[in-house]
């Protein structure tokens, strides 16, 4: 609990910036929704036969996982990519289903007589709609404007995985960090938050289907006006945001948040270019995606991924070689990949400490002679990979004690560190390393393809900013394995915030 | 010519049976013209073809001399006053703000409908000071069928249709309500046709009454005439009401 509010207190004007980037998007999608929402209602209602596919369709559209529904706009021009403008589609999307659901209901359920009074007072469709229709169904659409951005502020979380911030940052770096505490920090605001939105949105209602609807007729034009304002200040600040000329990506682990920071201080430092940051992407694809779109400028990714996973190559051997075949796909592609950053951050084989000096293991040929007599346990991934378990069972003649345990990769680290398994394939930079006193075997039959870390960049943004390219190039070597695992060592245990750890790393230099 | 005038009007839902059938009256201005039925018969029918909420398949209704098809709705509604069954009062308006719709549609100026407002407000027996702001649910059955009234006189049309207009009331409140109404007309002087199946109410208001069964006019005549009929449907309307 106190390890929660040092937290908050650490990263007070990140929170705020957080929670205000958090409304700013439930805000502005639900007013979209409701712009959209309302009207298309009305006409269902003036087209009894479009009403019923109309609903069902908003209806599918609710089901599509949010985050599913997020990879599937990637592609879509305008609309797609990484960012504020995806997620608010998204949301807009979520949006529609409970406004146009309940405008409908709160008009067709006026009471027929009264209907047919304002049509036989000589009420035009306009009138009628204006002075009758809508005011009688007002208490419901708030309704639906109540649900959609109750929904708004949990589906507004999963924004993070596509940049566009939000307080889901916080609960997708717990979750890369195993750190309940920062899952927390973002999620009870979150919750809170929705809370809040429920609470105000009911009491309108309530205003509006008590009697004086006089007064609360006024209740809803200060909402509306609130709303607007809101929404309206809220798209200037996103305007007025200092024009970045470059935008820095990252995955959403801890080493990627920390190589992003190192990039973004880099670029910063060495040309005075107002760099933005949207770290914590989703996933390689999502970055990759991004890159192409110009949503971001330059990533951090690995060459074996980039291989494999961007560019659906066989995997290979030979570092140089691995990192020559990708530099002339991107080159193909206006993607470019500059020098390595100097680590590799391939699978490590890893045991106890304590069991490697007491038998003096040092390679991974060294561990299959006791192996045994051991279990491992392995992360899903690393099971399924054509680069994974099987091949790696081969090269080197491994067997254990019983089939290998399927275990969370984060877990398994402790797992091994408490004895539960023997063996496990880590990731080498991992700060856990150092914290658990872990060693790594070497991969003395060259057994994984290279994953050297290097910085992929927009060829048009090196073109038009040659000094990005200098001070990206400058970078070239300078971190160590040794030195990332003390970054993510620092992060992920210390709970040090990524900034501080780069701003730190760089200052040494 | 200033009244109602239905010319052989035949009307039927489509697929389904006639609903009214060669179908003909004239009600005059300053007339009260009360038509009689079961539930079914066609009654309210006859008032939706003056307001031009439907259109007859066949024949034609003329108001003020014009044929309904030849009205712009909107213009012709406005014209003529509708009292309909269950009052359909705007629950989201006060009384004052129910009664100055039509003023309002027309666009009249803000003091003129304040003053329209009283006037009418008065007219119907409910204190401007006191009534003017209260609520649709704050009234009893028989004040909210009064605001129906004035709403209904707002403009002053020349028409006024009145579809059961105190037949959910109780029977005091009802003879209360009978009264005034022959009251206002006596001072409005409307071309009205009111629809009722409670021949009591007919003989009570009306000028003249006409009886519909299954879509047609199968009596036409004066209170003092009905009880002479020899029609067997037309007798049995009558005494029922008899004591």
């Amino acid at each position: 609990m106190t390890a929660l509010f040092r937290f908050w207190l650490t990263h007070q004007q990140e929170l705020a910036t957080s929670v205000a980037e958090h409304i700013l998007l439930v805000a502005i999608s639900t007013a979209i929704a409701a712009a959209i929402g309302v009207p298309l209602a009305i006409f269902a209602t003036r087209r009894p036969r479009l009403s019923a596919p109309l609903v069902a369709i908003a209806n599918v559209v609710q089901t599509v996982p949010s985050l599913a529904m997020f990879g599937f706009l990637l592609p879509v021009p305008f609309i797609g990519g990484v960012g504020a403008r995806a997620a608010l589609a998204v949301l807009v999307l979520y949006g529609l289903l409970p406004i146009v659901r309940s405008t409908i209901v709160g008009i067709t359920g006026i009471d027929p007589s009264i209907r047919l009074a304002g049509v036989a007072m000589g009420m035009t469709a306009r009138q009628l709609l204006r002075q009758v229709e809508l005011p009688l169904a007002l208490p419901s659409i708030v309704a639906g404007v109540r649900v959609a951005a109750v929904v708004g502020v949990g589906s507004a979380t999963i924004a993070a995985a596509i940049g566009a911030g939000g307080l889901g940052q916080y609960i997708y770096r717990g979750l890369s960090m195993v750190d309940s505490t920062v899952i927390l920090a973002g999620a009870i605001p979150a919750a809170l938050l929705a809370l809040g939105v429920d609470g105000s949105l009911l009491w309108l209602e309530r205003r509006l289907s008590a009697r004086r609807h006089a007064r609360s007729r006024r209740a809803v034009a200060a909402a509306a006006a609130s709303l607007a304002i809101v929404v309206l200040a809220g798209s200037a600040l996103w305007a007025a945001r200092s024009p970045a000329a470059i935008v820095v990506g990252s995955k959403n682990f801890t080493e990627q948040l920390i190589l992003g920071e190192i990039l973004a201080q880099t670029i910063e430092r060495e040309t005075g270019l107002p760099v933005q940051r949207r770290l914590n992407l989703g996933g390689t694809l999502i970055c990759d995606r991004a890159l192409i779109t110009g949503d971001i400028d330059v990533y951090v990714e690995y060459t074996g991924t980039a291989l494999t996973a961007v560019f659906h190559q066989p995997a290979a051997k030979d570092p140089r070689v691995v990192t020559e075949t990708v530099r002339g796909l991107y080159a193909g592609t206006g993607r470019t990949l500059l020098p390595p950053l100097g680590y590799d951050n391939t699978f490590a084989i890893l045991v106890r400490g304590a069991d490697a000096r007491a038998r003096g293991l040092r390679t991974i040929d060294d561990a299959a002679r006791v192996a045994p007599q051991w279990r491992a346990g392995f992360g899903y991934e690393f099971l399924e990979r054509p680069d994974g378990y099987t091949g790696l069972a081969q090269r080197y003649g491994l067997t254990f004690r019983s089939p290998p345990q399927v275990m969370d990769l984060t877990l398994s680290y402790r797992a091994l560190a408490s004895g539960q398994v023997d063996l496990i394939a880590g990731d080498a930079t991992a700060g856990l390393i150092k914290g658990l006193d872990l060693v790594q075997l070497e991969d003395n039959r060259r057994y994984f393809p290279p994953y050297d870390a290097v910085p992929v960049a927009r060829a048009a943004t090196l073109l038009r900013y040659p000094q990005v390219r200098r001070a990206l190039e400058g970078l070239a070597g300078r971190i160590t394995a040794d030195d990332m695992r003390e970054m993510n060592h620092a992060a992920d245990a210390l709970k040090q915030n990524p900034a501080d750890i780069a701003r730190r790393f760089l200052d040494r230099r | 010519m200033d009244g109602v005038e239905f010319r052989h009007v035949s009307y039927r839902i489509t697929g389904r049976t006639r609903i009214l059938d060669d179908f003909s009256l004239t009600v005059g201005a300053g007339e009260t013209f009360a038509l009689v039925g079961a539930s079914g018969s066609g009654k309210t029918t006859v008032l939706k073809l003056v307001n031009r909420l439907l259109l007859p398949d066949a024949g034609e209704v003329r108001v003020q001399g014009i044929d309904t098809r030849e009205w712009d709705p909107i213009r012709l509604r406005r014209s003529v006053g509708y009292v309909i069954q269950d009052v359909g009062l705007f629950p989201h308006l006060n009384v004052a703000d129910n009664v100055a719709i039509v003023p309002r549609l027309e666009q009249w100026p803000d003091d003129r409908v304040a003053a329209r407002v009283r006037e009418l407000l008065e007219l119907i027996g409910l204190a401007p000071d006191t009534y003017a702001g209260r609520w649709p649910d704050e009234l009893s059955g028989g004040q909210r069928q009064r605001v129906g009234v004035a709403r209904a006189l707002a403009v002053d049309p020349p028409v006024l249709l009145m579809d059961e207009p105190f037949g959910a009331l109780d029977p005091i409140t009802r003879r209360q309500l009978q009264q005034e109404f022959r009251r206002i007309q006596t001072r409005v002087a409307k071309c009205v046709i009111l629809v009722t199946h409670d021949m009591a109410e007919a003989l009570a208001l009306a000028d003249r009454i006409g009886v519909l069964d299954d879509g047609r006019l199968i009596w036409c005549g004066t209170p003092q005439a009905i009880a002479g009929s020899d029609d067997r449907r037309v007798r049995a309307l009558v005494e029922s009401v008899l004591p």
